[in-house]
């Protein structure tokens, strides 16, 4: 009895611990807080009713992550493909919590992501953003570990153009080169 | 979790990849800018509304429970 009471509890204080940072997850497949929020909601609500199917000791933070990426893409599915819309996404994102990026690098960054396909950009999270071994994150997305090592390097290089075109300014040699990805992003 | 020392130990890794000359080192930059990004979301903190949702998820099961027992 007070052994259930005492998991119970500890179901709690494992999801409340991991709550900021799968919410920083969702932010960033979604794009957007609102929408991250009620992702968040759900995940939680689908946690809640499968605490029997978590086993205690095991990775929660993973396990997390997991339905709520699944419960994402299964909202997509069924919502179509209106995510595709990244111009228009991010500067309704850009309204709704301006604040957040304050700093002007943040937001180049945070448009270059929006850039990316969404494999890549949840592999680079996964693994550079929310602390997750390539083992770890091959589980959260199904697929195997070189997969997920090939998306990182995809999405780093993808990452790399496209900053290097907004840039930080010091590129020397390679600034002919900067000018061909320019025309070819589109700036 | 990544802890610190293996985050150092990717970002050496990383800078070592395709330095060029008058570039900053891209792929440590990028990787910083990741982190400084997640990291800006993260310290939010948890919305209230997850928390009423949690106090009202626990109170529902208590109810139950209590059912159950009587």
């Amino acid at each position: 009895m007070t052994t259930t009471e005492d998991d119970d509890r500890g179901f709690k204080r494992d999801l409340l611990a991991s709550l900021p940072n799968l919410r920083a997850f969702a932010v960033s497949l979604t794009g957007r807080h609102d929408k991250a929020d009620d992702l968040v909601q759900d995940t939680i609500m689908k946690a809640w009713a499968n605490q029997t199917s978590f086993t205690a000791g095991t990775n929660m933070r993973a396990w997390l992550f997991t339905i709520l990426r699944n419960e994402f893409y299964s909202q997509m599915r069924k919502r179509g493909r209106e995510v595709q819309d990244t111009d228009g996404l991010f500067s309704e994102r850009f309204s709704v919590h301006p604040e957040q990026y304050g700093r002007l690098d943040l937001q180049d960054f945070r448009k270059a992501l929006d850039k990316l396909p969404d494999d890549q950009r949840e592999a680079i999270i996964l693994v550079g953003a929310a602390g997750f071994a390539y083992e770890e994150a091959a589980t959260i997305c199904g697929c195997a570990v070189g997969t997920i090592k090939s998306r990182v390097s995809r999405a780093r290089t993808r990452l790399q153009e496209l900053l290097g075109v907004s840039g930080e300014g010091d590129f020397g040699p390679d600034a002919g080169h900067a000018a061909i990805t320019a025309r070819a992003f589109g700036g | 979790m990544m802890s610190d020392d293996n985050r150092k130990k990717q970002d050496m890794i990383i800078s070592h990849n395709e330095i060029r000359p008058g570039s900053v080192q891209p792929n440590a930059s990028i990787s910083r800018k990741l982190r400084d990004f997640y990291d800006a979301v993260q310290e939010e903190g948890i919305p209230d509304r997850f928390l009423d949702l949690l106090e009202k998820l626990e109170e529902a099961e208590r109810n139950t429970k209590s059912v159950k027992v009587k």
